[in-house]
């Protein structure tokens, strides 16, 4: 008995997808909570409606339904992604497909008799079961493209990163790596300084300013403090004829660089984890 | 008509807790709720509850949509702030609703003819009102992760 009627619904559904479509397309472009949808290609919205009306046929037909919606809700949420509708308002169109199948349905008179009436209850809840697979699929997917886009854009930025943003399991390289760095620029400033050679040797020591604020964040600024330190007290050890004011400024740019990046890097962090239960 | 969807209503506030529990053990188990599995059941039993207490006012407020967005608004936040995604926090509503209607039915709630067809219409408002939920929580959402990507 309910499957009889489930074809009749279905059938009704099917063969009017286009009406069904159209008063759809009518509400939804100048509905309040769709604002979006209001400057949108007439067809292309209409044919969202239908895509989405056929699908039901193609629900009741599938061996696992829920399956069967991603076909439609992936197509669905990425064509809305492109054209930049938030979320709520494409889920919202969703609900108003929903409304406007039963609402053609009542229009139809197929729930006249009590009979009719008491099919409806299980067709209404069929009806429920196939929105709520599509309106899940679709925030899902649409989370997914939103974190994707994220992810592309941080694409430079992770590459220096080494694993995790700011920490992370291969912490212990970083670590390593600047030890390396840091014994490196403490040789090159012995040898530069007591030698009296000049040479522009100090333009290497934004390598691991800058590693460090993009591996540590904010805490990296240790590394820019430990370097200006460095070209200070060297400087005060071997060029004692040498104005200090050169010094002096570099010694401020490390501390400024340091801090301006791991400061970005931070915010980038908390972007990034904005992001990361979608991933 | 009114009567019988104040049944079901009264029925879901009065047994807001049986159905609170139904729904944290489904919640703690779904493949789509993988968030959720690792909470505490009270915690998230005590969310279910006073969903299902606010449920009850805005089903009967004149103006439904206002009043779920004074209430739902906060909810959002909530489970915003617990880190939530949101497809997550949408599936688990979409459950309330299901042990709303497990429950009536399992209490036989729409034995009868006559009940049945008045189901419909019990059923459609119930629907109207998650229908309002659920978008006032995918906005709140949206303007809360505007927020936060304009303020780092």
């Amino acid at each position: 008995m309910q499957s009889s009627y489930a074809t009749k619904l279905i059938d009704l559904i099917e063969s009017k997808a286009e009406n069904i479509a159209k008063q759809w397309a009518a509400d939804v472009m100048k509905h309040n909570r769709t604002p979006s949808y209001h400057s949108l290609p007439k067809d292309l919205v209409i044919e969202q409606g239908i895509n989405f009306y056929r699908l039901f046929r193609q629900m009741s037909l599938a061996d696992v339904p829920y399956e069967e919606a991603k076909n439609f809700s992936w197509k669905y949420a990425e064509e809305f992604y492109q054209q930049k509708i938030p979320l709520h308002e494409a889920l919202y169109a969703l609900i108003l497909m929903r409304r406007h199948l039963w609402l053609y349905a009542e229009f139809q008179g197929i729930f006249m008799t009590a009979l009719e009436k008491q099919q409806a209850v299980e067709s209404l809840n069929r009806t429920i079961l196939m929105f709520d697979y599509v309106s899940y699929q679709v925030t899902e997917k649409y989370q997914e493209l939103t974190a994707e886009a994220v992810n592309s854009k941080l694409g430079i930025v992770k590459t220096f990163l080494i694993g995790k943003l700011i920490g992370g399991t291969k912490s212990i390289y970083k670590t390593g790596l600047m030890l390396i760095l840091l014994i490196a620029a403490c040789a090159l400033t012995y040898y530069y300084h007591s030698t009296g050679t000049a040479c522009l040797f100090t333009h290497l020591f934004y390598i691991p300013i800058i590693l460090a604020a993009i591996w540590w964040g904010k805490k990296g600024i240790v590394v820019s403090i430990f370097l200006a330190a460095l070209i200070l007290v060297s400087h005060a050890l071997f060029l004692n004829e040498v104005p200090f004011s050169d010094d002096i400024v570099r010694a401020i740019m490390f501390i400024v660089i340091g801090g301006v990046i791991g400061w970005l890097m931070e915010s980038l962090k908390k972007l990034e984890g904005l992001y990361e239960p979608f991933t | 008509m009114k009567a019988f969807t104040s049944k079901l209503v009264d029925l879901t506030q009065k047994n807001a807790e049986k159905i609170a529990l139904q729904w944290a053990k489904d919640v703690k188990t779904n493949l789509k709720t993988y968030s959720y599995h690792n909470e505490p059941k009270d915690k998230i039993t005590g969310q279910a509850f006073e969903f299902y207490n606010n449920f009850q006012e805005i089903f009967f407020h004149e103006s439904p949509y206002e009043r779920a967005e004074e209430i739902f608004k906060k909810y959002a936040n909530e489970r915003y702030k617990e880190e939530i995604p949101l497809h997550e926090a949408m599936y688990a509503l979409i459950l309330m609703r299901r042990h709303i209607w497990l429950y009536a039915e399992f209490r036989s709630l729409f034995d009868t003819e006559v009940e049945h067809r008045q189901a419909v219409a019990s059923l459609s408002r119930t629907i109207l009102m998650f229908d309002y939920i659920m978008y006032i929580i995918a906005k709140e959402y949206w303007n809360l992760m505007k927020l936060e990507m304009s303020t780092h």
